[in-house]
């Protein structure tokens, strides 16, 4: 339940992998059919001279460079710039407050309620359990809201219908003591095998 | 059915299905769900902006170095793209013809990662606080365990392959022992429906042929 942008993901991904489908088959196709390569010596001969035309045009007066080249640094930063940011939006949306409202009474004033008692407090009920092999608690923002992950780990065997209506429990209890109900996403895993493989097997 | 459709309709069908619905009836927490059950392609996406990255600072430090008028560092662009048009004259066919399916099949993944679902092994569960999301291999060990009891038989003789739509139970039975096949499909359909995961998937028991001796 994290902010990873998986549309922006899908399309960056689908623009990067055609182009680069499109360059290996060229380079494929020039290497094994003839015909290929004669129609890339007049195709790239045609735009390679009207990209030196370019250049000859827009020389510094007075001096043998062409400042297009530092239009074409200008786009590379950018272009940089561009996939850092992207890559910084992967898995982004940890958040710090679980509340944070205006209450009723007549001071002035904010409720906070950080993450960290949600979290501790879960935590501190689950890792009692035998049946768990671990488990973890965080604090997600997901559209402005923030949300619960409850990251549990149980052992062999372990029903999961059960376990979860015993988290349930214990979130119904957390509501409570927080006095408001927060979004809680309850993820079963069984370990770092099931995140490569399609169909799961146990024996 | 595709599974985003019957979550879907269950969705839609709410509290008047008499079933619990799957999640809270936000809307927000189905959108959660969906985003749980299929993959978010970060790992790809890290992969293609470092290998932008890696190509613009290079392309960048030549056109730097071309621009103050400095010799260049590997290739000089205009080399460059002479020896490019010259293609495929200069380098050894198989040597083009290799690096050239390399990048293919680079660009044919990061195409397959933008165009497939990439749904992952895992089922949602009815609940009506929490979002309830588990792997497909928790499931399977659970029902391996009431499989095992209901065969009467050792953890290593029961099998559990869970996939989205089917659940393939194999038992090998103890050498001499009768294993009873519709015993261990009623036991297995009776603890999946009480987990009642969406998608539900069928059940299919495979009892070997072969014992084990000794067991």
């Amino acid at each position: 339940m994290n902010g990873t942008p998986r549309a922006l993901n899908r399309v960056l991904l689908f623009i990067i992998g055609i182009k680069l489908l499109a360059v290996g088959l060229l380079l494929v196709l020039l290497a094994t059919v003839p015909a290929v390569a004669t129609w890339w010596h007049g195709w790239a001969a045609g735009v390679w001279a009207g990209a030196e035309d370019a250049f000859r045009q827009t020389r510094f007066p007075g001096r043998e460079e062409s400042w297009l080249w530092i239009v074409a640094g200008v786009v590379l930063v950018a272009i940089i710039v561009a996939m850092i940011a992207w890559l910084s939006q992967q898995g982004k949306g940890r958040a710090n407050l679980l509340v944070a409202s205006e209450d009723d009474s007549d001071v002035d004033g904010e409720v906070r309620i950080g993450g960290g008692v949600a979290e501790q407090a879960l935590r501190a009920a689950l890792s009692e359990r035998t049946d768990l092999a671990g488990a973890s608690v965080a604090t997600y923002e997901f559209r402005g809201q923030p949300g619960l992950r409850i990251r549990i780990q149980p052992r062999q065997g372990v029903a999961p219908h059960l376990l979860a209506a015993e988290v349930s429990q214990l979130v119904e209890a957390l509501d409570l003591v927080i006095g408001q109900k927060t979004p809680v996403l309850v993820h079963m895993v069984s370990g770092a095998r099931s995140r490569f493989t399609k169909a799961e097997r146990v024996r | 059915m595709t599974q985003d459709q019957e979550t879907e309709n269950f969705r839609a069908a709410g509290p008047d299905h008499g079933a619990t619905p799957v999640a809270g009836e936000d809307a927000e927490m189905s959108r959660i769900l969906r985003r749980e059950t299929h993959s978010s392609r970060a790992a790809a996406a890290v992969i293609a902006a470092v290998l932008v990255i890696i190509l613009c600072v290079y392309a960048l430090l030549e056109a730097g170095v071309r621009a103050v008028g400095q010799p260049p560092w590997l290739v000089d662009p205009t080399t460059a793209a002479q020896r490019i048009i010259a293609l495929p004259a200069g380098i050894s066919p198989l040597l083009l013809g290799a690096s050239g399916a390399v990048i293919a099949m680079v660009g044919l993944f990061f195409f397959l990662q933008a165009v497939l679902p990439g749904r992952r092994a895992r089922h949602l569960l009815r609940d009506p606080r929490t979002a309830v999301v588990v792997d497909d291999e928790v499931l399977a060990s659970s029902l391996a365990r009431r499989a095992r009891t209901a065969a009467n038989v050792t953890q290593e003789q029961v099998m559990v392959v869970v996939s989205r739509q089917t659940v393939v139970v194999n038992v090998r039975p103890t050498s001499g022992s009768r294993v009873s096949q519709e015993a261990v499909l009623a036991a297995v359909q009776a603890e999946l429906e009480e987990m009642s995961p969406v998608p539900m998937p069928a059940v299919r028991v495979n009892l070997s042929s072969s014992g084990v001796i000794g067991a």
